[in-house]
């Protein structure tokens, strides 16, 4: 019986001795170059999962297959999952024709590796005519191509409800000082001055901290250079930025890395924060009557030489370089940059986002026609951290400043550990 | 779980029954080519989903990848960063931890939840389904139940607060000296359950005879215990270690959950990290050298131990 086993054995190991050689000749990180069949309807991948988006994107697609040009099959996919698969989709053989994604150096970073779709075409219709400059400089890639057709915008800001600024006696501060000035009257009535909301999953809220005194003290054209990795940060400049912030600490919620942005933003409309540094996306969840009641400010100057910037994340399309559908997907993405689709998509949605199109009307509230202004006062646009980088690098980001906002004594390792660890990323 | 479950059990079983008599008599058989086929086809199915993937993993880990280029090889350059990584020193720091406390509380909780409720009496099974029950749920959705109840105003700061020790009112989760220890105690109250279950199963196995002799020996109860029950579950013990170690060195869904490895690392396992080397930062090379370092730790403490309580039971 031993002998039985151990000849059994060795025929066993033999062949799969056999079978690994053959196996590691072929190989699954290997990328295929084929091209997606140019028959049928366009795929429209997207990561815009929540109800409300998901509802108007399939508006835009039904009214898209109206227009008769064309036609086009949505996909959508949790946002999660949408971006660990993206590098995935796009490298694949049969890939989806068109993504929902972010401009500026995250779409970039894969037109490096030729696989976007070179939209030249797109651009030159008379629809994208209008973009502003800023909007034409974010698509282009380092190479001079276009490789990405916005569509709509969101800001951030301090928000606040006024009702609760009214019952506190409390005003917009219109500085730096007035800032400091008025989390110091919020906190002797007993609310948290600033609410946070790092907790949870989401940690990244904190990096809208680091992004805004970065770029109200270094500059915007600073702050982009650090994030590319052309900069330290644990050089004096970043380090400046933590000085400032140390200041503001002692008026954050106790519990800003506890709860997630949702808890925290309930906290704001409930008036147990008093305000808050966040994007037009919370009011998704807010309700209606709190709608009304929110405002907000630009977040204090510090320096006034310092040209002033704004964050205010662009979201649009991309399309995949080994598309078979070439013409197409340029049909589709005219439209999509174009008033009609713009317009359905606004509707659609919670209305806090502003359309790229100038042509278009946007919901027309209060909040949205002083979000609107607020943009265009402002000479420099930032994305968002990861938007300026990279996913990559937000979870380094994520755990300097949780541990900053709870040792903010230790800002000096922290800062070292940080750049250790942004190295890694930049030259992975 | 139940894929542990499955796979551990014929282990266990391994040495015990010889082949039927008759058929060994009549001279080599040949092997039906229907069986050969239930054989084979899963073998290969098992191989084109289960080993290449494995082997790829593991050449994976020889180089320098961030899923979108070609891979580059590296050698071991991934290995030796490893020695050097301060956040893998302390993610392997928190597994050894987390195997501790994890793997040695289920294991001594469900020996003692087993003992308690071995017995056959009126409700019994209540208790024992109560136990097991965590078990059936998803550890995402044990994880989302625990993170409200480890809220800043959540039912554990409540409960706190309403019996006079609100000076001990604490954000758990996000606290670096108390988030990992507040995420193994839902991953316990799952397991635990799991782990009676075996040991219930081992000790209806005990020869009532054993206790009986036991007692007219004069033995005590603890005496039984120590002599007579442990004796007998050597072989339960053997299952039992290997589920715990694969499910140490495993979990990940209810850490991720509730905090992500942080803050700031302070609940960073090998396999949290793994994930986020791997799917955050995109460098897929060094987070499979990861996962081979999991494997290697997995494998060679369960196969040390199965070959020793093998050796022992021949």
């Amino acid at each position: 019986m031993t002998h039985h086993h151990a000849s059994r054995r060795r025929f066993l190991a033999g062949a799969g001795a056999a079978g690994t050689a053959a196996l590691l000749s072929g190989c699954v990180t290997s990328t295929s170059s084929g091209k997606s069949s140019s028959k049928g309807k366009v795929t429209l991948q997207s990561n815009l999962s929540a109800p409300q988006a998901k509802a108007a994107m399939q508006d835009v697609v039904a009214s898209y297959a109206k227009k008769g040009s064309g036609s086009a099959s949505l996909n959508t996919v949790a946002a999660e999952t949408f971006r660990t698969q993206l590098p995935t989709y796009l490298t694949s053989a049969n890939p989806p024709d068109v993504y929902t994604w972010y401009p500026g150096s995250v779409a970039d970073a894969y037109a490096k590796k030729d696989l976007l779709l070179d939209l030249g075409e797109v651009w030159s219709s008379p629809d994208l005519k209008g973009y502003s400059k800023a909007l034409n400089s974010l698509c282009t890639s380092a190479s001079g191509k276009k490789v990405f057709v916005p569509t709509t915008y969101y800001w951030w800001g301090m928000f606040y409800r006024r009702s609760n600024f009214a019952k506190w006696g409390v005003r917009e501060p219109k500085s730096w000082d007035g800032f400091l000035d008025l989390c110091d009257k919020l906190k002797s009535k007993g609310v948290d001055p600033i609410g946070l909301g790092a907790g949870g999953n989401t940690a990244w809220v904190a990096s809208a901290w680091f992004d805004y005194l970065d770029i109200r003290i270094n500059g915007a054209d600073y702050h982009r250079e650090l994030l590319a990795g052309r900069h330290r940060f644990d050089d004096p400049e970043v380090r400046r930025v933590f000085d400032r912030w140390q200041e503001l600490l002692p008026y954050f919620d106790p519990n800003g890395t506890a709860v997630a942005f949702q808890d925290a933003t309930t906290s704001l409309l409930n008036g147990r924060s008093g305000m808050m540094l966040i994007g037009t996306f919370f009011a998704d969840a807010a309700p209606k009557d709190a709608l009304d009641d929110i405002d907000f400010f630009r977040f204090p100057v510090i320096d006034p030489k310092v040209p002033l910037a704004e964050e205010a994340p662009t979201d649009g399309y991309f399309a995949s370089a080994r598309t078979g559908r070439h013409a197409q997907v340029v049909d589709l993405m005219r439209y999509l940059a174009g008033a009609e689709a713009q317009e359905i998509y606004i509707k659609g949605s919670s209305g806090t986002v502003l359309p790229c199109n100038p042509d278009v009307k946007d919901s027309g509230t209060a909040l949205v026609k002083k979000g609107r202004a607020h943009i265009e006062e402002a000479a420099e646009i930032t994305q968002f951290f990861n938007r300026d980088s990279s996913d990559a690098l937000q979870p380094t980001a994520d755990n300097a400043l949780t541990k900053f906002i709870a040792e903010p004594k230790q800002i000096g390792s922290i800062l070292t550990d940080w750049q250790r660890e942004a190295a890694k990323i930049w030259n992975a | 779980m139940p894929d542990t479950a499955v796979l551990t059990v014929p282990g266990r079983k391994a040495p015990a029954p010889p082949p039927p008599r008759r058929g060994r008599n009549r001279g080599p058989r040949r092997t039906p080519p229907l069986v050969l086929a239930f054989v084979l086809v899963p073998l290969l199915a098992e191989a084109l989903w289960v080993f290449w993937p494995a082997l790829q993993g593991f050449y994976l880990a020889l180089t320098d990848w961030d899923g979108v280029s070609a891979p580059r090889f590296v050698g071991l350059a991934n290995f030796r960063e490893m020695t050097h990584d301060d956040v893998f020193l302390d993610a392997t720091g928190h597994t050894v931890l987390w195997l501790l406390l994890f793997g040695g509380l289920s294991a001594v909780l469900g020996l003692a939840a087993a003992l308690v409720l071995q017995q056959e009496r009126r409700g019994v099974g209540f208790y024992r389904a109560a136990l097991f029950l965590p078990v059936v749920f998803s550890l995402v959705a044990t994880a989302l139940v625990w993170q409200a109840i480890y809220q800043p105003d959540g039912v554990l700061n409540q409960l706190l607060e309403s019996v006079g020790l609100g000076s001990l009112r604490h954000a758990w989760l996000a606290d670096q000296d108390t988030a990992l220890y507040a995420v193994t105690v839902p991953a316990l109250w799952r397991q635990i359950g799991y782990v009676m279950v075996l040991y219930v199963a081992g000790l209806k196995g005990i020869d009532p005879a054993l206790y009986e002799a036991a007692k007219v020996d004069g033995a005590g109860a603890w005496q039984r215990l120590r002599h007579v029950t442990l004796p007998q579950l050597r072989s339960v013990n053997a299952v039992v270690l290997s589920v715990i170690v694969i499910d140490s060195l495993r979990s990940f869904d209810v850490v991720w959950s509730l905090t992500r490895g942080g803050p700031y690392h302070s609940s960073e396992l090998l396999s949290t990290y793994m994930y986020s080397t791997a799917f955050q930062s995109l460098r897929l090379g060094y987070g499979s050298a990861l996962a081979v370092v999991i494997f290697v730790l997995a494998f060679g403490v369960i196969c040390s131990y199965l070959v020793r309580a093998f050796r022992e039971a021949d």
